[in-house]
């Protein structure tokens, strides 16, 4: 199931919330954990007993590790989270990777082993990245072990952010499982968030992607440099406020239930650097890979020939996590040497540049990135960008290119504001600062709510078209 | 406002929003058919176990949900006035061309397997065609869509011009002779409706214009416009891209030619077996679909006796562009028969045998000719 869904927005979301509050504190969680059941149970009925394997295996290994610890048999509990992590990777690996290991081992070697095509569940790479910051941080001492399977259940499967992020890890909110207070502070304040990422998605990402799918529908070799661009920048505005909008959600809906997650993203797009971009983007990603791959492989500190090798791996994992493809693992090292780059490099340069300059540099890559993310077809992708910079001597723009731009010139301005920091400043500066709000600020804030949900709805019954791009991952 | 007030109205508006929305989606009634869509709605599927796990039974029942939306037309007329108002020139592969016309796009009609395939199938009848019939007998007839003929009317710089390319591919795959260019012809008549506004055919006076000239190349004797009495049945005509727009499109008048000098038919129609004298069914006028008052609409085969004192007799296979236009031919033929393909199984080769005709014609349109999978059936 997916939030802007009218499913969701209908039937499971006022469900669920009549449900949770009226239960005592006790079964708050029960109730969250059958209702995450239920909506994983909606989209993947069977592989939902995947997910509650996983949970008991790692329920159980946490207890193990534990146990193992107070008795100071270390080697003891090192051996189960080995056997959490390899079960861990396996099922990833089995269920995500076997094809695509396949056919790269056959066209390697020539062979044919038949692919199994097994069809990928819905949030694997998320539930089991959070599965493994769970038993490691058991291991680690850095949070206490869960005893209680429902609260544990209740965290691994826990709808918001179920199926597409954000990576929450286990200790932040370890807390908030036992003894959460759910309030109208919180509640008001996930109602603002869902509603902007309500709006992000089915609003902005939908209807930009469609320009994108538009353009990539044409014959590439025919595309004018300016329909390239404009094609690979509507692809950029849509996974920002896909993904971005789906965190907000995710975000909004646990504030609704007393959970307070990380933030996912934060203004990537108008970052100075690459490394800033990655600090603003996908944070939960970025951060569970250094916590629990760069960290202890040595990080910074064992030299720089090691630094370099610990950079390139962790962002070859990164691409590969994306998808099973090799485009995503170019993706991946490609953000691996820009970011070395820029660390071996253009360090010292760069801040000395002028801020427009930099965001351009900026998002120049992040758009080329895009696309190489984009095309699962390499040579599609390759000549993609070709086109992007007038190899197929089609010339600047044509007929088409004016046509697009006008009809998306509005979306595209849209986009491009809601990309910055501008609409937070400018309602800040109209409706003021303050917690506090006149009757009438209150109003537009409400007419405003109302508005994106009324569109919202408008768009979703209209469409066919409102696939969550980040279901594969 | 104190900061729990404000907190307190915004929940509350939220919940309203949700559960009134829900409320409403529990409560209100269910229907069976949406005259708009001209499709059956889906209703509220059974669920089984085997149904639920293998997926069916949720895919179903969110089909049903959006399908019993209440207000749905409204929902789709709302966005489409969101489109509208941010300069978007098109939805749902729409043009909102000048002077009210929807149009079009037929956006990837044109590349895809079937649109190749096709021509070749149609290449093959053709050539197998001539042999029995000899060419000068045997027409194929592709008619342009508006997104080619009223080009001129698209929104500017729309440069969709992938259907006279297509066109121009089939008319090269046809054995020499036996391609009828209509949009020629069509160019030529700019000045009038060629099109309806909301629907995806052509006009009945379209129709005419290439009518006439086609018969002219065949020898035949057509009937000036003036020996036609004009009948508007309906100007409440709202077609099927009305529907697939939704909001406010406005609507169209349909026209019918009436012979002066009376004719008389005996319209055979096999789906059900019954005879009629009326080649105009008026009982669809009052239905959305107007467009059926040519023959009652889509049917597998439908057979017209003529008091035409002529030998020849006409075979048609064709889409319902060929609705409008067969009426006029019923002037040259003293029997004419129409096939379409996608509503007739049985082997088209035996039921050519057994006609004794003199002409065929093969009459679509481009898109519906590019797009339809059942012309598999003309080496039936």
């Amino acid at each position: 199931m997916v939030f802007s869904s009218l499913l969701f927005l209908f039937r499971f979301l006022p469900a669920v919330l009549i449900l949770y509050y009226i239960a005592p504190r006790k079964l708050r969680n029960v109730i969250l954990l059958a209702f995450s059941l239920f909506f994983y149970a909606w989209g993947e009925p069977k592989y939902v007993f995947l997910m509650l394997f996983t949970i008991t295996m790692d329920y159980f290994v946490g207890q193990g590790i534990d146990k193992a610890k107070k008795e100071g048999n270390q080697k003891k509990a090192k051996r189960f989270l080995m056997c959490s992590i390899l079960v861990n990777l396996f099922v990833l690996g089995f269920f995500k990777y076997a094809d695509f290991l396949i056919g790269t081992v056959n066209s390697l070697t020539g062979a044919s082993i038949p692919l199994p095509g097994i069809p990928l569940p819905i949030g694997i790479s998320f539930f089991t990245f959070q599965t493994m910051s769970y038993t490691i941080d058991v291991y680690r001492g850095n949070t206490t072990v869960q005893k209680n399977w429902i609260k544990y259940g209740t965290y691994v499967s826990m709808f918001p952010q179920l199926i597409a992020g954000p990576i929450v890890q286990y200790k932040t909110i370890a807390e908030q499982m036992e003894h959460r207070r759910e309030n109208a502070d919180d509640f008001a304040e996930g109602i603002h968030r869902f509603m902007i990422g309500l709006g992000k998605k089915v609003l902005i990402a939908n209807n930009i992607g469609a320009l994108w799918d538009t353009i990539a529908a044409l014959p590439v070799e025919g595309l004018a440099v300016g329909t390239a661009w404009i094609g690979a920048l509507a692809f950029t505005f849509q996974i920002y406020f896909d993904f971005s909008g789906y965190s907000d959600m995710a975000i909004g809906l646990g504030k609704m239930f007393g959970f307070h997650f990380l933030e996912n993203f934060n203004y990537p797009y108008i970052s100075r650097s690459i490394t800033e971009f990655w600090r603003r983007w996908h944070i939960s990603l970025s951060s569970w890979f250094k916590e629990y791959v760069y960290i202890p492989l040595g990080g910074n500190r064992a030299g720089i020939a090691k630094q370099i090798r610990n950079i390139l791996i962790v962002w070859m994992l990164t691409g590969i996590w994306h998808g099973a493809s090799w485009n995503y693992v170019a993706w991946g090292v490609y953000y691996g040497v820009l970011l070395l780059f820029e660390k071996l490099v253009l360090g010292r340069v760069l801040p000395k540049l002028p801020s427009l300059f930099r965001r351009i540099y900026t998002m120049f890559f992040v758009i080329i990135g895009w696309v190489l993310f984009k095309c699962e077809d390499m040579s599609y992708g390759l000549s993609y960008l070709k086109a992007m910079f007038g190899g197929f001597g089609t010339g600047l723009w044509n007929q088409e290119t004016i046509y697009l731009l006008c009809n998306y010139a509005v979306l595209f301005v849209i986009a491009l504001f809601g990309s910055t920091m501008l609409p937070k400043r400018g309602a800040a500066v109209v409706l003021g600062n303050g917690r506090k709000k006149t009757w009438a600020e209150n109003a537009v804030v409400l007419i405003f709510y109302g508005l994106i949900f009324v569109l919202s709805v408008a768009y979703l019954v209209d469409a066919t078209y409102n696939p969550f791009l980040y279901f594969r991952f | 406002m104190s900061t729990k007030k404000q907190n307190l109205v915004r929940i509350l508006f939220f919940l309203i929003l949700i559960f009134g929305m829900t409320g409403i989606t529990l409560i209100s009634p269910k229907r069976e058919f949406s005259q708009r869509e001209n499709r059956s709605l889906a209703q509220r599927p059974e669920a089984s176990v085997r149904r639920c796990f293998s997926g069916e039974f949720e895919k179903d029942y969110e089909t049903y949900l959006t399908d019993q939306f209440p207000w749905r037309d409204g929902w789709i007329g709302l966005k489409t006035s969101v489109e509208k108002a941010t300069f978007k020139t098109e939805t749902n592969d729409v043009y909102f061309a000048d002077e009210g016309y929807l149009i079009e796009a037929h956006t990837g009609s044109f590349s895809g397997a079937t649109a190749s395939n096709n021509i070749r199938y149609l290449q093959t009848f053709m050539e197998d065609c001539a042999e029995l019939y000899g060419k000068d007998h045997v027409t194929a007839m592709v008619v342009p869509n508006a997104v080619d003929i009223l080009r001129d009317l698209l929104p500017a710089h729309a440069s969709p011009y992938d259907e006279e390319l297509y066109l121009a591919q089939i008319a090269q795959a046809m054995p020499e002779g036996m391609w009828f260019e209509s949009g020629e012809i069509l160019r030529e008549h700019l000045d009038i409706p060629l099109y309806y506004r909301t629907d995806h055919h052509w006009t009945t006076e379209a129709a005419y214009y290439v009518y006439e000239a086609w018969a002219r190349e065949k020898g035949l004797d057509p009937l000036s416009l003036d020996q036609y009495r004009k009948e508007t049945v309906t100007t409440e005509f709202k077609g099927t891209i009305d529907a697939k727009v939704g909001g406010e499109n406005g609507s169209d008048a349909i026209n019918l030619y009436i012979p002066k000098e009376e004719e008389h038919y005996q319209v055979y129609h096999a789906a059900d077996g019954e005879t009629t004298d009326d080649i105009y069914d008026y009982s669809c006028l009052e239905t959305r679909d107007k467009y059926s008052v040519f023959f009652g609409g889509n049917q597998g085969r439908i057979e017209v006796t003529t008091n035409c004192d002529s030998e020849k007799r006409l075979l048609v296979v064709k889409d319902s562009y060929a609705h409008c236009f067969i009426p006029f031919t019923l002037h040259n033929f003293s029997r004419v028969d129409f096939v379409d393909l996608r509503y007739y199984n049985e082997s088209l080769k035996e039921y050519m045998e057994k006609g004794d005709y003199t002409d065929i014609l093969f009459l679509y349109n481009a898109a519906g000719f590019a797009e339809d999978a059942s012309l598999i059936k003309l080496g039936n």
